[in-house]
């Protein structure tokens, strides 16, 4: 999911941050001070996620959870997990600095893609029709993500539909696992902390929405 | 729902490409007369059966060699220069890495020296006698390599674990993360509430 330093090229690590730097400024505005202890707590969860490996078949994946991010944070996605995507790669040499810019956007897009199209059935008044969105959540956004790696790699050289395939079949069990993690945290957070997402629908990025 | 079951089998049994295990990590190290490599993945998945190409510093082909089934592969130089050994395994894992001039097995090193024949002569004697008509030496040249390739074994298991040991994530460094996390964003709270307050 990190692309490394050196698997791309200049033109595509420029767009890459510069799409970046606009996501971050972005999500900058959009956060109120009463959400940052989310976005901090879930800029961590992100950070660890990566390490959380899950043993599948004869390899294993590691989670990612910028669904759920992204379902909290909608725009304050960005920096959050540019946050995390920058200490993970000086701390554990995930991805690289060069290609922060790509795998920022690569991981928070589909993050903020997933909060537009499930906020509503997040807001619904049942916590099973808002889990059963969150998990549609978590598992469409790391379908979109390996939908952004792969054409951040198309846009360098490979093959787009190859490149695509493969990251896209290797990502199926992460898909299943974090769908039903977000879904199993959606469902909690509408029982104990519901205003943790009506917060947001009142507070919602600007310019964007109304 | 038997059905389903057996999908969902199916799936788990599916052979998953072990290309999106975050981290790749190659290593290279002089073996006798070959360079040896490992390529591998930071969760303990090797690489097999992907291409490597060679290269020297400027850029230029030397040539190229395959993992096996373990993600091990042998490079047999030719030339007395530093090699770069590239390896790309798709979604975005790439690995370069590098081995010096110096590192070089026995048969780069001489190829210096002799400058322009391989001097692979499978005939040690002659070799030998040269070397102690040059310096009054006690050892026989077979000698010599026997002493190399013992040494060379007792050394590729420290390499091993210092690789290893490089990419080990220690419970320090994730707790280090979250704390930069949570102190970034602690500052950055702080500064929106100074805001907010002188805006009151």
């Amino acid at each position: 999911m990190h692309i490394v330093d050196g698997a791309l090229s200049n033109d595509v690590l420029i767009g890459g941050a510069v799409l970046a730097a606009g996501g971050i400024t972005l999500g900058l505005k959009s956060l109120p001070a009463e959400k940052m202890p989310a976005a901090g707590v879930l800029s961590a969860t992100f950070f660890v996620a990566s390490l959380v490996h899950v043993p599948i078949g004869p390899s294993s994946v590691h989670l990612i959870m910028n669904g759920l991010a992204g379902l909290v944070l909608g725009w304050a996605a960005f920096p959050a997990l540019f946050i995390a995507l920058l200490l993970q790669a000086v701390f554990f040499g995930f991805g690289g600095i060069t290609v922060l810019g790509v795998n920022t956007v690569n991981i928070a897009l589909p993050a903020v893609l997933v909060y537009y199209i499930c906020r509503r059935g997040l807001a619904s008044g049942s916590p099973t029709v808002a889990a059963v969105w969150g998990g549609i959540g978590g598992g469409l956004a790391i379908a979109l993500t390996t939908g952004c790696v792969a054409l951040a790699l198309a846009l360098t050289g490979d093959e787009f539909l190859a490149a695509a395939k493969l990251t896209f079949f290797a990502h199926i069990p992460v898909m299943i696992i974090e769908a039903l993690i977000t879904a199993a945290a959606v469902y909690l957070a509408r029982q104990v902390k519901p205003e943790l997402f009506e917060n947001f629908a009142q507070s919602p990025s600007q310019g964007v929405s109304s | 729902m038997r059905s389903l079951r057996l999908a969902l089998v199916l799936l788990f049994l599916t052979p998953v490409p072990p290309a999106f295990a975050h981290k790749v990590i190659a290593s290279v190290y002089a073996s006798g007369d070959v360079i040896e490599g490992e390529i591998g993945f930071s969760n303990g998945d090797m690489a097999p059966n992907e291409l490597v190409e060679v290269f020297d510093e400027e850029g230029n082909k030397l040539g190229e060699t395959k993992t096996d089934g373990d993600g091990f592969f042998t490079f047999r130089p030719t030339k007395p220069v530093a090699h770069v050994f590239k390896s790309n395994l798709g979604s975005g894992h790439v690995t370069t890495v590098r081995m010096e001039a110096d590192e070089l097995p026995d048969i780069a090193g001489a190829a210096i020296a002799s400058d322009s024949p391989p001097p692979q002569d499978t005939k040690p004697e002659e070799t030998t006698a040269a070397a102690a008509g040059a310096a009054d030496e006690t050892l026989t040249k077979a000698q010599l390599t026997l002493i190399a390739r013992a040494v060379q074994k007792q050394i590729i298991p420290l390499r091993r674990d210092i690789d290893a040991y490089k990419e080990k994530n220690d419970l320090q460094g994730i707790l280090g993360g979250i704390g930069y996390i949570f102190g970034l964003f602690g500052l950055g709270f702080y500064i929106a509430a100074r805001r907010k307050m002188a805006g009151v």
